[in-house]
């Protein structure tokens, strides 16, 4: 595997969590499980800066 | 096997034709990898108004007595029948279902697929939603058949002087 696709993953692997936490939310919000919905809001937005983060550590890797 | 994959397309002596481009830093890795961040930036700001109103469900400020809202008289409503009104707010659909002498039932009847309007089907004993034919049991508003998973949201009844009114909708038990 060449090196430099790992941040392409962990970006794409941060990406599906996301969708994942957004559909969870909406569904509990609808159940009226509200702590639930400020569960994975905040996963949802911890993904931000860690998306950041990997970007910023895989971006200079050559092959 | 034919040789059809040994042409060369056209002929050419500069292979660097596709390096300077216009856009040419939209295609690659680092921008691709910008686009992915940019996606992830767009989810948690999305995620906010949810979480704001969760929290404000949780402070209780939710939790808002409604107006009784009379929806229509005993005598106009034979056993059997549903009639449709609007509870809590005015945009937001309910149905009346009388099911005998005493009983009534009532939902809000966006379907808890895509918010279609489910109807009741006398003949089948059944709520169907016409959209992708979920089906809800006409006594606990649970989701039997088709796409919906959850039960639509019950509204408690009252019947006084021979009206009928709607007090609330029920919270699911969590
Ligand atoms: S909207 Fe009711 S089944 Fe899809």
């Amino acid at each position: 595997m060449r090196r430099s696709f790992l941040g392409v993953i962990i970006l794409a692997a941060i990406l599906m969590m996301n969708i994942i936490f957004t559909q969870y939310m909406v569904h509990q919000y609808y159940y009226e499980n509200y702590e639930k919905v400020l569960i994975f809001g905040g996963l949802n937005i911890v993904l931000f800066p860690l998306a950041v983060f990997a970007y910023k550590k895989t971006i200079n890797m050559r092959a | 096997m034919s040789d059809k994959n040994n042409k060369i397309p056209f002929n050419e002596d500069n292979y660097t034709h596709n390096i300077e481009r216009n856009n040419e830093r939209k295609l690659d890795r680092r921008g691709f990898m910008k686009t992915l961040v940019g996606a992830a930036g767009v989810f948690a700001v999305s995620s906010l108004p949810w979480g704001a109103v969760a929290a404000k469900e949780l402070m209780g400020l939710g939790e808002k007595e409604y107006p009784h809202k009379k929806i229509t008289d005993v005598s106009k409503l034979p056993i059997g029948d549903a009639v449709e009104f609007k509870f809590p707010g005015d945009h937001d659909d309910a149905i009346l279902i009388r099911l005998s002498e005493n009983k009534y039932v009532a939902y809000q009847n966006a379907c808890t697929h895509l918010r279609c309007p489910v109807f009741w089907v006398k003949e089948q004993g059944e709520m169907i939603c016409p959209c992708h034919h979920g089906k809800f049991d006409v006594e606990t508003g649970s989701p039997t058949a088709g796409p919906p998973r959850r039960p639509l949201p019950e509204i408690q009844i009252k019947v006084e002087n021979g009206a009928i009114f709607a007090v609330r909708v029920k919270r699911y038990e969590a």
